[in-house]
């Protein structure tokens, strides 16, 4: 009954929503007047759907240390990282290394494949001869400068 | 074709992908409490450290360094677990979760070469993108998987996949070389009168009379002689015979999304899976719920959430279980979601008789030692449901004693995995915040030294 149902205090406040939905009062269908919004599926953009392409596959993992800065990459930055891509050129990876998980740029130097970081005291380190092993490719890094 | 998918000692493994340095060394993981030991690296099992130690005889090991001790960190695992279950649903036709890290996938219409490849596949690509060793053993019935993936385990020449036939010199040759103990369904005390009749070795079970057997023992070991053939007759809520684990779950007449009538599906499924713990006299350390939509109305959003929550201590005391049903459901719950299905899993299920008590954790405070006994046996004289728990009460604290838990690494924004830009980068970063903490307590008290 619409008429009753402007008593009653909706069960949630209006006010809150994140985007205006059409609720159940609805307003638009007594009112004569049909939202424009109507027609349009309530959505809102969502970050996840941009920056997590394979929710089973995707860690996030906070990076320590200032030796990627060069690549964007800064003490307390959030890494997402995506286990199910496959490694090209290029790419910034988490690797583990020696019992430790790194975060290197997995590049070319002299010729072969080499895990780079931006500071001048740790050098390229070869991919030849050595037990890294992959554990991700990093998809974005989030930095946050209000937080 | 059956497959069945086991994580090779999965809450060690868990651990291990977010601390790589647990590579290859001796790993624990502790009950409840950190009580005793109740998952063991394959390190710790060749130290000879057995299941169910009491953590305190391993307290000089751990302290000098030689093994690591870990709290249960069922979070970590809920969530693991959860992935490793999307990531088969993703790959196979149809699959059913069977515990915490075993689950079953069903493969028909593929040939046995596919079937093993794709075995293969699963396992590469489970440990490629969750970092998680697994084990696949693939048969026509679910118990002749079951021992396949006992082989996969055991012998590494099979490189982690076991396919067996129903009939075959390989099987034949195998099932004579394992004791029938080992069959899925047949414990210690049903091995033993089993040996008195001269059945030793699964395929003695599996060659004997079914009508023999099913007049001598029970209708459910005749099944397990037929599926020991390649015969399957059974279904998965049959499977839940060497109970390590309990299970109940529902499906709904209608699917819902609203939060009561989920809860009181669930709280249904727990109190039925409570009675069963009772009745087999055991107490449960864990206990995971998991709503599952419907996945063949692709039209509608998916959702198979679970959740994990500890005990404080091993219970089978409805009432706590039904908490932490709540807690769970609260946890995993969304609106907007039609489910299909709930289900409550009781988990690290323990003897109560061998249980050892808590000096901490005293059982639930309030218990009554025949309350339970008598609801279940009024339950059972005047029918099933005659007298249920209504609401639970307000969330009680749960203090759990975990000193060496790790990192809840992908349920906490705050308890995230720290990686490091160069080697020594997240020690350097520890020691700092250490030193940090230290000054700050230093200062602390010369702050407090004039007022004292």
């Amino acid at each position: 009954m619409p008429g009753q149902s402007v008593h009653f205090t909706p069960a949630l406040p209006l006010t809150c929503q994140p985007l205006p939905y059409l609720t159940f009062m609805g307003r638009a269908g007594f009112s004569g007047f049909p939202s424009p919004a109507q027609d349009y599926e309530p959505c809102t953009l969502d970050l996840n759907t941009r920056l997590v392409k394979n929710p089973t596959q995707t860690f996030y993992v906070t990076a320590t240390g200032d030796s990627m800065e060069g690549w964007g990459i800064f003490e307390g930055d959030l890494l997402v990282v995506d286990r199910s891509i496959e490694p090209r050129l290029g790419h910034i990876l988490v690797a583990m290394l020696e019992g430790e998980a790194l975060i290197k740029r997995y590049a070319l130097y002299q010729g072969t494949p080499h895990l780079c970081s931006t500071h001048p005291h740790y050098p390229p380190l070869p991919l030849e001869g050595s037990d890294c092993q992959l554990w991700g490719v990093v998809r974005a890094v989030i930095h946050e400068y209000v937080r | 074709m059956i497959g069945l998918v086991d994580a090779n000692n999965f809450y060690v493994s868990c651990e291990r992908v977010f601390q790589p340095k647990l590579e290859g060394r001796p790993v624990g993981v502790m009950s409840n409490n950190d009580g005793c030991v109740i998952a063991r690296s394959a390190e710790l099992k060749a130290l000879d450290i057995p299941m169910g130690t009491p953590a305190f005889k391993l307290e000089g090991l751990r302290q000098r360094g030689e093994i690591h001790l870990l709290s249960s960190n069922y979070e970590l695992y809920g969530d693991m677990s959860a992935r490793l279950a999307q990531l088969l649903r993703d790959a196979c036709p149809e699959i059913a979760p069977y515990s915490i890290d075993e689950m079953f996938v069903y493969l028909d219409g593929f040939t046995n070469d596919q079937c093993e490849a794709l075995g293969r596949k699963l396992r590469q690509r489970i440990h490629r993108h969750l970092g998680l060793p697994v084990c696949v053993g693939l048969a026509p019935t679910h118990t002749l998987a079951k021992l396949a993936n006992h082989f996969a385990k055991q012998d590494p020449h099979y490189q982690g996949v076991c396919l067996l036939n129903g009939q075959g010199h390989t099987t034949e040759a195998l099932l004579k070389r394992t004791p029938v103990g080992s069959v899925w369904g047949v414990g210690r005390r049903l091995a033993e009168r089993l040996a008195i009749g001269g059945v030793n070795t699964a395929w003695d079970l599996r060659e004997s009379d079914e009508k023999l057997l099913r007049k001598r023992f029970s209708v459910v070991l005749a099944r397990t002689a037929l599926e020991l053939r390649g015969t399957p007759c059974m279904e998965m809520n049959a499977l839940d015979q060497p109970r390590q684990r309990i299970m109940t779950s529902r499906s709904f007449g209608q699917p819902t999304g609203i939060f009561a009538e989920v809860h009181n599906a669930l709280r249904r499924n727990a109190q039925r899976s409570a009675e069963k713990l009772r009745e087999q006299q055991s107490l449960a350390r864990a206990v995971m719920v998991f709503l599952n939509t419907n996945r063949h109305r692709r039209d509608q959003k998916q959702y198979f959430p679970n959740a994990v929550i500890a005990l404080p201590s091993p219970s089978d005391d409805t009432r706590v279980i039904l908490d932490a049903v709540r807690q769970g459901l609260e946890q995993i719950h969304r609106p907007r979601y039609q489910f299909m299905k709930a289900g409550v899993m009781l988990l690290d299920l323990v003897d109560a008789e061998q249980h050892q008590l808590s000096l901490l954790n005293p059982p639930t405070r309030d218990r009554h030692p025949f309350l339970m006994a008598t609801v279940d046996q009024i339950n059972q004289q005047m029918g099933q449901g005659t007298i249920r728990f209504g609401m639970t009460d307000a969330p009680a604290a749960w203090q759990l004693r975990c000193a060496h838990r790790s990192d809840r690494y992908t349920t906490r924004w705050d308890e995230l995995m720290k990686v490091g830009t160069h080697p020594g980068a997240v020690a350097a970063a520890e020691a700092k915040q250490q030193q940090k903490k230290q000054q700050a307590l230093t200062s602390t008290k010369r702050g407090t030294q004039p007022r004292a």
